[in-house]
């Protein structure tokens, strides 16, 4: 086997196995998951006040029964999921490569078996597998908490279907399809963070007050934010397609999706992807480990 | 020196920060099968040395080759060299047992268990510790125990008796001599504990002013070094007449510290010791002081580099 892909793969396991044994690993996985379960708890309590209060006043109607579709919840679930998981992962990957340097762990890496570039790679690759363990819990967990508190059905009104199932799966497929396109990215960029500064502390919080800033930064820029990956990422201030969609399985017919947008937010993140790669790659082989 | 190649190899290196030059073209060997000691001052760039080596931080001239690798390929020798740092640099938020797997999992063919080198270093009771909640001398012992799982050729060590009670040094200072004798490891110490040094070291470099100022097996560099015997009397200046009148030697009498010091091959301390106490002079110290790698250390740094 060729010596890079050796090195690489053992880096890869290395990886793996420090991120079965670490709290932080673990919290990327888990806690968008318990979050949005809380988060479906208190709506369906608020909720329930509230039907408890209309049954009183003998009101409800379109709004009450729009409410208890799941499928609302279910896309609501993913967003705020993928909005902390989108935050959690660049800090996570900010922390991957910093940490190590600040401990020396990655010097035996260097040393042993695998090449500098190879180190970075497997980290990327270990946390978009992180990545993909807490997508597919979440989406997993928005799912069946939704269900469970809520059902799922074609959004009716004076019984007449407004909008049917299959097509509000195939808008929810869209919307997750675009949201998760910028992850990688994101990624990326938390490992170039990471691989620049001179701290784990350092790298952690630049990441995220970078990843913050990134919002507010985008208003500035007009039209060119489209050309910004983190436009698309589902985020604190910006709103990703993913959002648009929780109000189209509401039934509000008002959500208006600039085609254009949609074909920038499918192929934007991958030149970002690789732009951020490649500068990581370069910068550590120029750094002091 | 052996007439083998070397196993690792370092030619005029240079190496600035800012405007400091730290080395100024060191040149160091080290034979297969050798423990070489690297002593140095502080800032002298021992660390240095050993990261250049060890590609962790460029260098800005010279060659270095390990295992016929360079620095920045020591990953293709596949575990044969491993270093082990001043600080454990191990992943702190693993257990020791955890540590030592993902250790094997960097290694090619593991020549030791886990369990083994746990045992071998005494932390078999802090398995399941976290590295981060041990002592500094047991993260050491776990750091070591890392290294160790695989089946190095060179081991380079930085300041390996750092945080070790005498206990943990006597065990590393075994493990040394038995890695050495039975697997022929080859060693690079460097530390600060001259004696140490001196106890298993079969070649001793001393780093001064950014260059190698001596570098030869032990016992040929020691034996350069002249024996002395430390006098203190009630009247040195007396003791020096009377002991140069002997020896047909002219002592000088250290102002500082009131301390006579003389050249044990001209006489031995139980004559000096006898002449004094004849000639009514109390005697309140006289001390044999072997040549020692501590005394070529001294006079090697404080003299400037020619």
């Amino acid at each position: 086997m060729n010596l890079a892909v050796k090195g690489f793969i053992k880096a890869l396991r290395s990886e793996l196995l420090i991120a079965r044994y670490t709290l932080s690993a673990w919290l990327v996985v888990l806690l968008p998951s318990v979050f949005i379960s809380l988060q479906f708890l208190v709506v369906k309590m608020s909720e329930t006040g509230a039907a408890a209060r209309d049954s009183l006043l003998g009101q409800g109607g379109f709004d009450a029964m729009i409410a208890n579709n799941a499928y609302g919840h279910f896309v609501d679930g993913l967003s705020t999921g993928l909005t902390l998981l989108g935050l959690l992962l660049v800090a996570q990957a900010a922390y991957s490569f910093s940490v190590d340097r600040d401990s020396g762990a990655l010097r035996h890496l260097l040393i042993r078996c695998s090449s500098r570039r190879a180190v970075v790679l497997a980290k990327l690759l270990q946390l978009h597998l992180l990545a993909l363990l807490a997508i597919l819990l979440l989406i997993a967990t928005s799912y069946l908490v939704s269900d469970s508190l809520w059902d799922f059905g074609p959004v009716v009104e004076d019984g007449f279907e407004l909008i049917g199932e299959e097509e509000i799966a195939s808008e929810i497929k869209l919307g997750l399809e675009l949201a998760l396109l910028p992850l990688p990215a994101a990624i990326a960029f938390g490992v170039l963070v990471s691989v620049v500064a001179n701290s784990a502390t350092q790298a952690v919080v630049s990441a995220l007050g970078l990843s913050l800033v990134l919002d507010v930064f985008k208003g500035m820029l007009g039209e060119y934010a489209y050309y910004l990956y983190a436009t698309f990422q589902p985020s604190l201030l910006d709103q990703s397609y993913l959002q648009d969609v929780g109000r189209l399985v509401r039934g509000y017919s008002d959500v208006l999706v600039d085609e254009r947008f949609l074909e920038l937010n499918q192929w934007v993140p991958l030149p970002a992807l690789l732009i951020l790669v490649v500068a990581s790659l370069f910068v550590v082989q120029k750094r002091k480990v | 020196m052996s007439s083998e190649p070397p196993a690792l190899s370092v030619t005029g290196l240079y190496k600035k920060y800012g405007q400091f030059e730290v080395l100024k073209g060191l040149d160091l060997a080290l034979c297969p099968c050798a423990i070489h000691g690297l002593v140095g001052l502080n800032g002298s760039g021992k660390t240095t040395t050993l990261e250049c080596i060890l590609g962790l931080q460029d260098f800005d001239r010279g060659e270095i080759r390990v295992l016929g690798h360079g620095p920045r390929k020591l990953h293709a020798a596949q575990g044969r060299i491993v270093a082990i740092f001043d600080t454990p640099s191990l992943n702190p938020n693993l257990t020791v047992r955890q540590s030592l797997r993902q250790a094997l999992l960097l290694c090619d063919g593991a020549a030791r268990k886990p369990a083994e080198v746990e045992a071998q270093l005494g932390i078999t009771k802090f398995s399941d510790f976290k590295i981060k909640n041990l002592s500094l001398g047991n993260k050491r012992r776990a750091s070591i125990a890392h290294a160790l799982l695989a089946n190095p050729e060179i081991i380079l060590l930085d300041e390996p008796f750092n945080g070790l009670d005498a206990g943990g040094v006597d065990e590393v200072l075994a493990l040394i001599k038995d890695l050495n004798q039975q697997q022929g490891t080859s060693f690079l110490l460097s530390s600060h504990q001259l004696p140490y040094l001196e106890e298993i070291c079969s070649h001793i470099a001393i780093l001064h002013d950014g260059q190698i100022a001596a570098n030869d097996e032990k016992s040929r560099l020691l034996g350069s070094v002249q024996s002395t015997i430390r006098i203190q009397t009630n009247d040195n200046h007396r003791a020096a007449k009377i002991i140069g009148q002997q020896a047909g030697l002219s002592l000088q009498t250290n102002t500082n510290t009131d301390i006579l010091l003389v050249n044990s091959e001209k006489i031995g301390p139980a004559d000096i010791n006898r002449q004094l106490v004849e000639q009514g002079l109390a005697v309140s110290e006289i001390v044999a002081e072997r040549a020692s790698l501590d005394s070529l250390f001294r006079r090697i740094t404080q003299e400037p580099n020619p």
